[in-house]
Formats: C-alpha cells, structure tokens, sequence
C-alpha cells in the first residue's frame, strides 16, 4: 500500500509540471526517430541528451531521458519491420518475422502489435520496477559470473531454434559469428586478437555487422529484381491488429514481459538477449512453431514486450543497488549523478517522493510512446509506397551514414560492406543471419564471464554445477539446444520414416532469411 | 536452393546448389584452420586459473570445422534433384546488377573518403536508381538531392552527428 499511495501523490506532482510533461512527449519522440534510424541507439540518444539535462530541474531531466530510453527501444521495430534494417540491436530479432509480415502485405498489424507489446511490456515492468523493486534486486544480487555466463549460454542455445530449416546451416553460422566475436581484445589480459594491427578492431564492431547482414543484405538482393518500380502500397490498410487476433498473443506478450523484466535486472544483458530469448520462448511455447520466421505475429509481439520490458528491469537495479542493467542505464546512471542524486537503498528514502514523480512519469512515457507510435506509424507506412527503385538506394544510403554515425568511422561502413556482401550470399543459401548476431552479442559475455568464473573459483569447474541458478540455466540450455533435433526425431518417428527435409538443402523458401 | 523431393521422399539437390554448398562449407573450413593456426600464436595467461586468450577460438573454430565436416557429409549424401526440377517461376535475378551495386557501393565509399558525403551520396544515388531501370534523369537528379539532404538534415543537422567531408575538404 505505501508504494501505491506514494504512486498517487507522485502522479499528482507530475501534473502539476506540465514542462517535465513536456520535456517526456519531446523524450519520447525523439527517442522514436533515434531507434528508427539505423546505427543511433537508445544509448546514444540518452547520451546526446544527456548535457541538456544539466540546466534542468532532476524529475524533468530525467523524466526526458526516460522518454528517450523508451523510445529508443520500440523505435527500433519499426524500421525492422518495414525495411528491415533493425534500428536498435534489439529490433534485429522483431526483423526476423517482422519482414516477413510487410512481404505478406501485414506490415499494419505487425507495427500495431509491436506498438501494443511495447506498451505493455515496459508498461508492466515500470509495475514490476514500482512494486518488486526490493525483493528483486535481492534475487538479481544473487548473479555472479558463472550465472551471468549460463545466462549467455542459455541465449546461444536459441542458435538451433532460430536456424530455420537446416540446424546444422544455423550452427555454422553462430559458430562463425562467435569466432568473429572473438576478434578485438581478449576480456582478460587485454591481448588483441586477429585484428590484423587495426585499432578499429580492437572491439567488435557488431553494430556495423549487424546493419550490413539484415539491411545492406536485403538491399543487394532488391537490386536482382527487375520488376523494380513496384512499392508496397496499402500494405498499412489495418494497424490496430483485430482483437481476436490480438487476444491470443496476451499469454505470450505476458511470459515475455516477464522475461524481459528478469532478464533486464541481469547486469550486462540487455533488450538485444531479451528480444531473442523471448523469441526463442514464444516459438518454443506456440502450438505452431513451424511458422516462426515466415511472418508470424506472436514472434514480433514476444520480441517487443521481451524488449520493452527489459526497460524497468534494468531501471530496477540500477535504482536500487546502483548497477546498471545494460549500456543505456550505464548513462543514465551518469544522468542521476548529475543531477546529485545517488543510486542505491538511500535514493528510496532520501528522495522518496522524487523517485516515486519518476515513476509515474514513467508510466506517462509509455501512453506517450503508444500515443506517438500509433500515430506516427501511417505516415511511416508511407515509406512502403515508394517505389523500390528509390527506396533500395535510400536504404543503402542510410545503411552507410547510419553505420558512420556510430563512432563516425570509415572503416566501420566498409565492414558493414563486407558483411552486406556476405550477408547477400547467405540468404542465397540458406544461412541465417540472426544467429551471427546473437553470437556476436553473446560470444563475448559468454567468453568474459566464464574466465571470470573459472578466476573466481581458482580454476576449478565446479561452478558449473555447484551453482544452482548456473546448473538451471545450463541445463535448460541444453534441452533448448536439443529441441529441433528431438522434434525431428520424433517427426521422424511419427511419420515411419525419415523427415523429407534434407538437413544439407536448408529451407525451400528461395533466399528467405531466417 | 532447391531442394524438391526425390524418389524415395529425400529431398533434392541441383548440381549447382550442391556445389554451392561445398564451396561455403571449404571456404569456412578454411577460415576455421587460419584462426586456430593464428590462435597458436596468442600468448600464455599469467594467471593460473585462466584458460587464455586461445581457448575459446579454437573451441568454436573447432566446432566450425566438425559442422562443416557434417554439412558436407550430408550435401555429398543429399540425391540429386529430378530433372524437372526448374527453379520457381518469376522474373530472372540479375545477378550483374547486384555485382554493379557493390562495386557502386565501394565506389562510394572510396570517394566519399576524399570528396565527403555531400558530392559522393547523391551521385551514388542518382548511379543506383538508373542501376535500377529509372530513366528520367531529370527526376532522378532530383530525387538524389532531396534524400541526401533529407538524411544529412537527420544526422548532422538535428542529431549532430558529423558526416564525413571528405579529406579534399578538411
């Protein structure tokens, strides 16, 4: 009851500021229009704002920051899913089947879906963040390096499930994507490793990989059709989905929400793992997983909700104990001591009623981001109907300055280049791309925390299973990793005979990525 | 890639698929053997408890080259596709013009090295829109110049993020 009445009378504060409402709705919009272009994300928008908020008054400032934060994050699905160039390493997992659903003429219903799970998941875990804030800092407490390190093996296990068709063509390329996250320094001793004396390789450039192999990919392949003139028009006939449609995604936006909001309080885990553990959860948990990667709506509505809820979560223990979740609260956290403010236990009983504005300003971000959203999308949709001979260019275009507008590096667009270039070949023959990405966003915490680990245990493995949380996750690892192969075999068993999918052709779909 | 069912229920394979698929497979392969010959090299960990910096690449280089193995046990093992197995109805892919939007897109990259954004981006556009069968040299030129400014108006003016100028300019 305190937490709810302390909610109330910092609602009432915040309506009593129609400039820290302001500064939100502007929060939120430019957080939009950051996730949406490519190579800025919700971290660099919460960085360039970040001076600006200098001269505020605390709740303003970081009522604006927030605004971006959220934004950010859903911004991100909307290029995905019209273009697929996923604007935030989150989006890379809504770009999957998002694309997919606009090929199909539903890009409407997929960015009204992605709105409404983004909605609730981060309204949820704004909930989550208001209520559980204590106890759930406690459990988060609990993670060490070994359950951080499961946590990263738990993701790369979600490799066979998104491979498509052929496991093993899926395999090679999350395996290929790991080795390629071990080029830059080496998480312990500092040791640069393949990068060839290049300096721009000392971390992995995995944003530039990114834009090259889902966006740059996908433009080189539009220039093989000669039927060209042809956009997509009235592909935004319908954006608020049917609720008879949508109702039956509410189970699967609330498991991913909450996987989300879990996976959020993890320091070093961000909305990126979120987005596809949430993915992987929604295909394991559907009655039809077999759609997954051909344009499915619960995989856009689970990436989201996974996405936008890991928001609260990562808010949750940065507040509380003063570890950011991920990158974008790292800022944040630079953002609060600015303002003077110090993270931690102290912060909910020196500054109660401050933090309590926030989080009803919080709450008001997110109705601004579906308010924004809802009504941005039309004119966004609009993008569809030019004709492919502009819009191709286009896309290249960004994909380069977007790629540039990371570390404002020449060499990272000819990277991206070369990752198109690869990217081009691999949807040629049925290599995924998404489990080169979620290798090269998990390889290095897998690698850097299981050094750690194994530090921290004076070499011994026990770790592995001495830990209850590591020993769950690893296990659970395993059985995800096993599951399309136990369901061929059981495919196999009940059909009498072996499965007619060639495990070496891949899919049937003619260049579709996975 | 095809892969129609062949007598038998199996599924199929063209020749050129196949090919293709042993190509990828060698050439990673390839890659796999350079980083573990490479990982050789990387120095031993001071610290006892440490596995070093060579442990994981060549764990996962090493199961890059059991995977590939596997991949190109089961192409080799994979029937043929019957004969009238044609590829899908539809326009034919052009394969020229993909190879002519790379080098393009090279292109760009090297020149905007020296010239910037600002001459290199609308010629590049201007070359892929006639690349892609728009003739009207008139609108082209003109649509080339709108998006350029439109993209350098998101970034530079309201995110104020620097785009290059090109070494000729600096």
């Amino acid at each position: 009851m305190y937490e709810l009445n302390m909610l109330l009378h910092g609602a009432q504060a915040l309506f009593n500021q129609p400039m820290a409402l302001l500064l939100a709705l502007f929060g939120v919009t430019l957080g939009i229009i950051i996730g949406a272009l490519p190579g800025l994300t919700a971290t660099m928008g919460v960085a360039i704002l970040l001076p600006f908020t200098f001269g505020m008054d605390p709740l303003s400032g970081l009522l604006m920051i927030s605004g971006v934060f959220f934004g950010g994050i859903y911004g991100g699905s909307v290029t995905a899913i019209l273009l697929k160039i996923p604007g935030t390493p989150a989006a890379a997992a809504t770009a999957i089947d998002g694309f997919e659903l606009t090929k199909k003429g539903q890009a409407g219903i997929a960015l009204g879906t992605a709105t409404f799970s983004s909605f609730l998941g981060g309204t949820a875990s704004v909930f989550v963040l208001i209520f559980l804030a204590p106890v759930l800092a406690r459990f988060a407490l609990e993670f060490s390096a070994s359950e951080s390190f499961a946590l990263a093996v738990f993701g790369l296990s979600i490799i066979a499930s998104i491979s498509g068709v052929s496991v093993i063509k899926g395999l090679i390329a999350g395996f290929l994507g790991l080795l390629l996250a071990t080029v830059g320094l080496d998480p312990m001793g500092g040791f640069p490793r393949y990068t060839g004396g290049y300096t721009e390789l000392f971390n992995v450039p995995f944003i530039p990989v990114m834009i090259g192999l889902f966006a740059a990919a996908e433009a080189f392949k539009s220039l093989e059709d000669p039927q060209v003139r042809a956009g997509m028009a009235a592909a935004l006939d319908r954006i608020i989905p049917p609720w008879h449609m949508f109702r039956r995604q509410l189970g699967n936006i609330a498991r991913s929400s909450g996987l989300g909001i879990v996976i959020g309080m993890i320091p070093g885990a961000g909305a990126d793992i979120a987005a596809f553990v949430a993915y992987n959860e929604a295909k394991r948990f559907s009655k039809t997983p077999e759609n997954y990667g051909k344009g499915e709506l619960g995989a856009v509505a689970a990436c989201e909700s996974g996405a936008n809820g890991c928001t609260g979560g990562a808010l949750l223990t940065m507040l509380t104990l003063g570890i950011p979740g991920d990158a974008v609260t790292a800022v944040m956290l630079g953002a609060l001591t600015l303002q003077g403010l110090q993270p931690g236990p102290l912060l909910f009983k020196d500054h109660a009623d401050l933090v309590f504005t926030l989080f009803a300003g919080m709450l008001v971000c997110y109705v601004f981001m579906l308010v924004v959203g809802l009504g941005s999308l039309r004119f966004m949709g609009r993008i569809l109907q030019m004709p492919k001979s502009v819009l191709t260019p286009a896309i290249l275009a960004l994909c380069i300055v977007g790629t540039y507008a990371i570390n404002n590096s020449m060499f990272d667009i000819w990277i991206m280049l070369a990752a198109g270039v690869v990217g081009y070949f691999m949807q040629k023959w049925d290599f995924p791309a998404s489990p080169v990405v979620l290798a090269l966003i998990m390889g290095p915490m897998a690698e850097a925390n299981f050094r750690r680990a194994l530090s921290l245990s004076n070499g011994s493995y026990d770790f592995l299973y001495t830990r209850p949380i590591t020993a769950t996750l690893l296990v659970i690892a395993i059985l995800t990793l096993m599951l399309p192969l136990l369901r061929r075999l059981w495919a196999e068993r009940s059909a009498g005979g072996p499965s007619t999918i060639n495990p070496a052709a891949g899919s049937s779909r003619m260049g579709t990525p996975e | 890639m095809s892969n129609a069912p062949a007598p038998g229920g199996k599924a199929g394979l063209r020749p050129q698929d196949r090919l293709a698929t042993l190509v990828i497979a060698v050439l990673v392969m390839a890659v796999a053997v350079a980083a573990i010959i490479v990982a050789g090299d990387f120095p031993p960990t001071m610290l006892e408890t440490d596995v070093g910096p060579a442990r994981f690449p060549i764990i996962f280089a090493g199961a890059l080259l059991v995977l590939c193995a596997i991949l190109v046990f089961n192409t080799l093992r994979a029937p043929a596709a019957p004969p009238d197995d044609l590829p899908q109805a539809g326009p034919k892919a052009s394969y020229g013009t993909v190879a002519i939007g790379i080098v393009a897109t090279a292109a760009c990259l090297y020149a905007m090295e020296f010239v910037g954004y600002a001459i290199a981006t609308p010629i590049y556009l201007f070359g892929l829109m006639w690349l892609m069968g728009r003739r009207n040299l008139i609108a082209n030129a003109a649509i080339a110049a709108v998006l350029t400014a439109l993209i350098y108006a998101a970034f530079a003016v309201a995110l104020s993020v620097p785009l290059p100028v090109g070494s000729l300019f600096e």
